[in-house]
């Protein structure tokens, strides 16, 4: 008979021990299966939060390189003669003398898009700025212009103004001007738009604004659905007609801006010379200091702010992200050096059980195996029929263990590699990574990965075998003879 | 018919019990010819089995030669040794060593597998041994599936398969009833009228040896004494009891009416 039919046949003969022994080899083959599996969904979900963190910070280093040269001069309007209240949904209205102004959060990395001063001043201050002060590598002057409807508003019951001591109650009913859009003039000059965050940068459809631009405008998506228009439409705005180059995603505080060329917004706002903000770029961050104080010394008018707190903030952001990616990459080690032990382990407990029974069985059979020898099967038969049934056997146990480690997947992995679950569930510190909550049961078993487990089931089979079939191979025929 | 099949020449063998040597064979002399049908008997610790292992290729001779179809197998390396047993030897043991896991059929098959014969030609050739030994239409049970006396057949139609020039029988009837031993002496002794098998057989069991032709009487090592068995009246085609002539399928005297195979009754008288 064949040597495979006598292995097959042998593992079909006790069926209860058979099977006892593929049970319990077939957890340890489980955890050799679950644990790759656990490291493989841990590795991919630290990668995602690796790469992720290292593009939040490739943008902020960016966003930072960006402005840190930025000044942003402009005039501070006068003691607003308006007022402020709030309400208890927590949002706060203020209004100030001159129009009326909705106040939105600011933008981190917002920089010279949106935002900023809104009181008009005269263009003069330019060339003043740009010849006179060294270290100023650009001036980019820009006209902000707000344009938007008036809705009358009625305070809600109990609201009190902000700052009045007896807690006066506001008027019962004001007028507010709700922005439509913001017109946003800025020279379309090729020096300066190339090399400085004039434009924004994010173009989902057409072009962006190029030097040499006239009667042309850039829209925000929020401008494209508020005027309705698309790329190469004709917009109205103020009473001449614009031509629709581009459309931008908005990235912060700039969901209403349209940008056009300085010398357009002037004219359709009747403001020629007229703007409402400088910014003022500098060779060097080391000279933002100096040409700040020396900008506040030529003209004591102007509020002059620098990148500085912006700069402190984002780094602040900055190292969070890297202590978290550090964070990410610990547990990572940690949890790679605990897969490894148990991975040992369960090699050591999967050959041990083969090696075990194997060697019992031989012991058991002696006679049978003194009988093979004596009718003539030679040593290498002999021992390749013991090595195939701790490699069939083994194998059968991968099978089932496939079964157990594929259900169980995600409930092992938690058990065997509690810092899976937990470094994918909650990660420590303010940044989340998206949907990696669910990651501990994102735990599967590849076919890749059965493929290979019954690669190594070859493999241990074989290696809990190799000693009791060299044993059995060196049986003296003459045990055939024993009587018992 | 005078070709001998196994010549021992002064062979001698000595264990080692610690320091101690304890001589099992000492200048032992055999020569057994093609066809011939020997019993060896003996005491306890007479050196038969010893005797057997050396035949059989399992245990080497300290000293001597041991021609096997006039090869000294004596000095042979392990690595030829099972190619003797698998080609010049069939083995019938006293618990047949059936294995359990395969039928009948399978069980013969063996030897034929470990020489490498095909599928086709083992199968057919299992059949045909099977039917020689009276099993035809059971070659598909396993061995607990049949009786002891047929678990011997079987182990017999297996040390038939290769054609061994000996076959070796370690107390062959040692694990049967007085029936079933009968059964099995008849049909080795039928082996050796009808197909000329070499056939030595290691026996404590006196009425199986009366049954060959040769009792060959081992002690301390040696052959001390050897009788004429009444299968060597069979082949000679006399009654051993009268003298008659007989057949040689003739399993009764036709004169004097009795058995010519030894029996308890024979054996009483």
């Amino acid at each position: 008979m064949s040597l495979t039919t006598r292995a097959l046949r042998n593992l079909s003969r006790r069926k209860i021990r058979a099977l006892l022994v593929v049970i319990a080899l077939a957890f340890s083959m489980a955890i050799l299966i679950v644990i790759p599996a656990g490291i493989a969904a841990n590795q991919s979900a630290t990668q995602k939060e690796t790469s992720g963190l290292a593009n939040t910070i490739d943008q902020t280093s960016a966003a930072i390189n960006q402005t840190a040269t930025e000044i942003q001069c402009g005039l501070t309007p006068s003691a607003p003669s308006g007022f402020g209240f709030t309400s208890g949904g927590g949002t706060a209205i203020a209004i100030g003398g001159s129009g009326t102004q909705m106040v939105t959060s600011g933008s981190l990395g917002g920089g010279a898009l949106g935002g900023g001063f809104t009181e008009p001043m005269n263009e003069s201050l330019y060339n003043d700025i740009n010849s006179s002060i060294s270290g100023v590598a650009a001036v980019e002057p820009t006209l902000q212009v707000t344009e938007g409807h008036t809705e009358t508003i009625k305070p809600p019951a109990g609201a009190t103004v902000i700052g009045s001591s007896g807690g006066a109650s506001p008027p019962a009913s004001f007028n507010v001007t709700v922005p439509d859009y913001i017109i946003e003039g800025v020279p379309l000059d090729s020096s300066l738009i190339n090399n400085y965050p004039i434009l924004p940068t994010n173009i989902t459809a057409g072009r962006n604004l190029q030097a040499g631009d006239n009667d042309d405008v850039l829209l925000s998506e929020n401008n494209s659905a508020y005027f309705g228009i698309g790329v190469g439409g004709t917009v109205n705005i103020l009473g001449t007609n614009f031509t629709v180059v581009g459309i931008y995603s908005p990235s912060g505080a700039d969901i209403q801006d349209l940008y056009m060329s300085l010398a357009d917004a002037q004219a359709i706002t009747n403001q020629t010379d007229t703007i409402t903000q400088l910014n003022v770029f500098t060779d060097n961050t080391s000279d933002v200091t100096s040409v700040a104080n020396a900008i506040s010394a030529l003209h004591p008018e102007l509020t002059v702010s620098t990148a500085q707190d912006r700069l402190s903030s984002l780094q602040q952001v900055e190292s969070l992200y890297n202590t978290e990616l550090a964070n990410a990459k610990a547990t990572m080690n940690q949890t790679n050096n605990q897969a490894l032990g148990e991975i040992i382990l369960a090699v050591a407990t999967t050959s041990l059980i083969v090696l075990f029974v194997m060697q019992y069985t031989v012991r058991e059979r002696t006679k049978e195996i003194g009988t093979l020898k004596a009718i003539g099967f030679g040593n290498l038969n002999v021992m390749g029929q013991f090595l195939l049934e701790g490699i069939l056997l083994s194998l059968l146990a991968a099978v089932v263990g496939v079964v157990i480690g594929t259900v169980a997947a995600p409930f092992l992995s938690k058990v065997l590699l509690p810092a899976v679950g937990n470094s994918l569930g909650a990660p420590k510190g303010a940044v989340t990574v998206g949907g990696a909550a669910s990651l501990a049961s994102a735990v599967t078993v590849s076919p890749e990965l059965m493929l290979i487990a019954f690669g190594v089931a070859v493999l241990l089979g074989a290696l809990g075998s190799v000693y009791p079939a060299w044993r059995a191979s060196k049986t003296n025929p003459a045990e055939a003879m024993r009587y018992e | 018919m005078s070709e001998l099949v196994l010549n021992l020449e002064n062979v001698s063998k000595t264990y080692m019990l610690g320091k101690r040597s304890v001589p099992a064979l000492s200048n032992l002399n055999l020569k057994v010819k093609k066809g011939e049908f020997a019993a060896i008997m003996g005491p306890s610790g007479s050196g038969k089995t010893t005797l057997l292992n050396v035949i059989g290729c399992i245990d080497k001779p300290t000293k001597g030669k041991v021609l096997l179809d006039n090869v000294d197998v004596a000095g042979l390396h392990e690595s030829q040794l099972y190619k003797i047993r698998r080609n010049k030897i069939g083995f019938i043991f006293q618990s047949f060593n059936l294995l359990p896991y395969l039928n009948a059929r399978e069980n013969v098959e063996l030897p034929m597998a470990a020489a490498g014969k095909s599928k086709a030609e083992r199968s057919a050739r299992a059949k045909e041994l099977l039917g020689m030994v009276g099993l035809s239409g059971r070659e598909g049970h396993r061995p607990q599936r049949l009786s002891a006396g047929e678990q011997q057949r079987v182990a017999i139609a297996r040390a038939l398969a290769n054609n061994p020039a000996i076959i070796l029988a370690d107390e062959p009837t040692g694990n049967l009833d007085s029936e079933n031993k009968q059964g099995i002496i008849k049909l080795l002794a039928n082996l050796n009228l009808t197909q000329g098998t070499t056939i030595i057989m290691v026996t404590h069991d006196s009425q199986a040896a009366r049954n060959t032709e040769r009792m060959l009487l081992l002690k301390d090592g040696k052959i001390v004494k050897e009788m004429q068995g009444l299968h060597a009246n069979k082949k000679n085609q006399t009654c051993p009891h009268c003298g008659a002539s007989i057949q040689i399928n003739d399993d009764t005297c036709p004169v004097c009416k009795k058995s010519i195979y030894a029996s308890d009754e024979l054996f009483s008288s």
